[in-house]
C-alpha cells in the first residue's frame, strides 16, 4: 500500500469467453483507505466485474492488483484475504434460508479460529448494530427487504474488513428502505473508517460517495 | 451454532427429498440389517445344537467332495461308534412335512439316542422305536395346539404324541421327534442319515477322535465341534453371508448413486449460496467438508432408520409367517450397518462436495 492507498490496479484487463467479450481494458484506479468511492456506469459497463476483482472473486488477464497490501495478481488461494479484508453487500442479500439471523452473521466466522461463544457474541453485538436484536433468532424468511439487507450488513462486518463492496446495495429495495441501508453504511463508513466501494446507477446513490469513479465500456472515463 | 451443527441441519432444509433419500438407503440398510440377524441367529442356533445335548461333536457328508448328496449311510454310524474313544454314535435324519397348514421340521433319532439331543420331557413320555408314536417341542405343540395323547397325520399315518420336550434351542423346540427308521420310511430314504451325533470317553481326545473319523473316511466325512468347523464343512451358512455381502454392496451402490443424485441436487440449488460463502472467505476444502458431511449426516440418519426398519421388518415376517427362526441382533451388527451407511455417504457425496468446492465464485453467484 503505497501513499495511504488501500487499492493500488494498474492497467487490468479481463475478458471472457476466450477473450471475445472485453469486461475492463486497462483499468487504473487508486482508492485511498478510508475512502468511499462509489463506481457508476451503465449495465455490461464492467463496474462489477471490476468490484468482483477488487473482492478477490474473479482474477485478472492482466495488469496489477493490488488490495490492503496483497497482490492479488499473485496469491492463489485468496479466501483467507477474502475472510480478514472483505466485507460483501450484494444487491440480492443472499443470506441462508434455513439458518436464523445469528446463524447467517456467525457464517464469514467460521475457521477464524474464535471460538463458539466469541462468535456468537460478535455477532449479537453486529446485529444490535444494524437494530436488529430483537430478531437475532428467526429466519430471514420472516424479515423484509430492508431487514434482510441489514443482516447482509452485519454479515459483511463479521470479521471487521477494511473494506466493504456493496455491489448495487439498495437495487432490490424500495426508496425508504433504500435511504435507510445507504445512511447504515455511510454511518459506517464515518464511524468506522472503513474503506467503503459501492458500485451504483443510480447517481442520487453515487452523490453520497466522496469520489465517484464513471466505467464505460470497461475503462474508467476521466 | 458450531460447523457440526450447520451440516447436521443444512440436509433438513427440503423434507420431502430428505425422506425420499432417507427411505431409499434405509431400505438398503434394513435388507442388510435383516439378513444379518438372519446369519447371526443361524450360527447361535447351530452353535446352540452343537453344545446341547451330550454329543461332543457332529460328523457330516463333506459336501466339499464330489458327491451332491447330504445323506450318510446309516452303517457309518455303527462303525463310528467302534473308533477308539468313541462312547455314543447317533445317526440322525431331518425332514420337514406340512400338518395342518404349519410346517413342521421332523427329526429322525432311534430312542435310545434321545439324550443326544438334549431334549428334556416337561410332559409324557418318550417314543417307542418301533411304534408310530413322536414326541413334539413345546413350541410346536404350542403352535399346533397339541398336548400328550393327540395325534399328528403324517403321509396318511397316524402318530401319536407321547411327550412334549424342552430343550431352550427356538428350532428345536419347534420340531418333531420320532423314531429314526420312520422318518427315512416316510421319506423312502432307508439306511441314510444327515448327521452322527458322537459323544467321546471322559478320558479321550476330541481332536485327536474327531481327526481318527475323518481320516477313516477320507474326503466322505466331516467333523464340526464348532461354528467355524460348520461353515468350513457346509456350504448353506457361507452362502448365506456371501448373499448378504452382496445385498450390502448392492445397498452401497444404489445408496450411493441415490446420494449421489440429492447431493447434486443440493448443491445445485444452492449454487448461489456456495458462492456467497466462497465471497466471506470460505476455503474450498471447508466447502467440501460441508457437503461431505451433509452427505454423511443423511446416510448415517438412514442407518439408524434402516436398522429400526430391518429388526421391526424382519421380527414382523418371522411372526406372521410362523417360522421357528432364531433371530440375532449383535452391536456388531448395528455397527456394520452404520459403517456402510458412513461409506455410502462419503462415496455418494464426494463428487457433490468436489464440484460445489470447485464452483468459481463469480459464476457460483450469477447464477439463478
Amino acid at each position: 500500500m503505497n501513499n495511504g492507498n488501500i487499492v493500488e490496479i494498474k492497467d487490468l484487463k479481463k475478458g471472457y469467453d476466450k477473450g471475445r467479450i472485453i469486461a475492463l481494458n486497462g483499468i487504473n484506479i487508486n482508492i485511498k483507505k478510508g475512502e468511499f468511492v462509489s463506481i457508476i456506469g451503465p449495465s455490461g459497463s464492467g463496474k462489477s466485474t471490476l468490484l468482483n476483482m477488487i473482492g478477490a472473486l474473479d482474477t485478472a488477464d492482466r495488469g496489477l492488483i493490488s488490495v490492503a497490501g496483497n497482490n492479488l495478481t499473485e496469491k492463489k488461494d485468496l479466501s483467507d484475504f477474502r475472510s480478514k479484508e472483505i466485507g460483501f453487500i450484494f444487491q440480492l442479500h443472499n443470506l441462508i434460508p434455513n439458518l436464523t439471523v445469528l446463524e447467517n452473521v456467525i457464517i464469514p466466522m467460521y475457521g477464524t479460529g474464535l471460538k463458539g461463544h466469541e462468535m456468537v457474541s460478535r455477532a449479537i453485538e453486529l446485529i444490535k448494530y444494524v437494530k436488529l436484536h430483537d430478531k437475532a433468532n428467526r429466519n430471514p424468511t420472516e424479515l423484509s427487504g430492508g431487514e434482510r439487507q441489514r443482516v447482509a450488513i452485519a454479515r459483511a462486518l463479521a470479521n471487521n474488513p477494511s473494506i466493504i463492496l456493496a455491489d448495487e446495495p439498495t437495487g432490490s429495495l424500495d426508496s425508504k428502505n433504500g435511504q435507510m441501508i445507504l445512511q447504515r453504511l455511510k454511518e459506517l463508513h464515518e464511524k468506522e473508517n472503513v474503506t467503503l466501494i459501492m458500485v451504483t446507477h443510480d447517481l442520487k446513490v453515487a452523490d453520497m460517495a466522496q469520489r465517484t469513479i464513471e466505467v464505460l465500456d470497461g475503462k474508467v472515463q476521466n | 451454532m458450531s460447523f457440526i451443527k450447520l451440516m447436521a441441519k443444512n440436509p433438513f432444509r427440503n423434507k420431502a427429498r430428505l425422506t425420499l433419500a432417507v427411505v431409499g438407503i434405509a431400505i438398503g440398510i434394513a435388507t442388510i440389517v435383516a439378513l444379518g440377524m438372519v446369519t447371526e441367529g443361524l450360527k447361535v442356533s447351530i452353535e446352540e445344537q452343537l453344545k446341547a445335548g451330550g454329543a461332543d461333536f457332529v460328523v457330516m457328508k463333506n459336501t466339499s467332495s464330489e458327491s451332491s448328496s447330504y445323506t450318510i449311510k446309516d452303517n457309518r454310524v455303527d462303525e463310528i461308534s467302534k473308533i477308539n474313544g468313541v462312547k455314543q454314535a447317533a445317526g440322525i435324519y431331518t425332514s420337514s412335512r406340512v400338518v395342518d397348514g404349519n410346517q413342521l421340521g421332523l427329526a429322525g433319532i432311534s430312542v435310545k439316542d434321545l439324550n443326544m439331543l438334549g431334549a428334556k420331557m416337561i410332559q409324557g413320555n418318550a417314543y417307542s422305536d418301533d411304534k408310530n408314536e413322536l414326541i413334539l417341542g413345546k413350541l410346536a405343540a404350542e403352535k399346533m395346539k397339541k398336548k400328550v395323547g393327540d395325534t399328528l397325520t403324517l403321509n396318511n399315518d397316524k402318530y401319536t404324541i407321547t411327550g412334549i420336550f424342552e430343550t431352550g434351542n427356538k428350532e428345536l423346540d419347534a420340531t418333531g421327534v420320532l423314531p429314526l427308521k420312520m422318518l427315512q420310511a416316510m421319506d423312502e430314504n432307508n439306511g441314510k442319515v444327515h448327521f452322527i451325533y458322537v459323544k467321546i470317553n471322559n478320558n479321550a481326545d476330541l481332536k485327536a477322535v474327531s481327526q481318527a473319523v475323518e481320516k477313516a473316511y477320507p474326503g466322505e466325512l466331516t467333523t464340526i465341534s464348532s461354528i467355524e468347523d460348520f461353515q468350513k464343512a457346509n456350504d448353506s451358512l457361507n452362502m448365506v453371508e456371501t448373499a448378504s455381502m452382496a445385498i450390502s454392496l448392492l445397498a452401497i451402490i444404489i445408496g450411493g448413486i441415490g446420494i449421489i443424485n440429492t447431493m447434486i441436487m443440493s448443491v445445485f440449488e444452492r449454487t448461489r449460496e456456495i458462492g456467497v460463502l466462497k465471497a466471506v472467505g470460505w476455503k474450498s476444502r471447508r466447502i467440501l467438508g460441508m457437503i461431505l458431511g451433509e452427505s454423511v449426516v443423511l446416510t448415517l440418519l438412514s442407518g439408524f432408520v434402516g436398522i429400526l426398519l430391518g429388526v421391526v421388518g424382519i421380527e414382523a415376517i418371522i411372526m406372521f409367517s410362523d417360522m421357528a427362526m432364531v433371530l440375532t441382533f449383535t452391536p456388531a451388527l448395528a455397527l456394520k450397518a452404520l459403517g456402510i451407511a458412513v461409506i455410502v455417504g462419503i462415496i455418494g457425496g464426494i463428487y457433490p462436495a468436489i464440484r460445489a468446492s470447485r464452483l468459481p465464485p463469480t459464476e457460483a453467484l450469477r447464477y439463478e
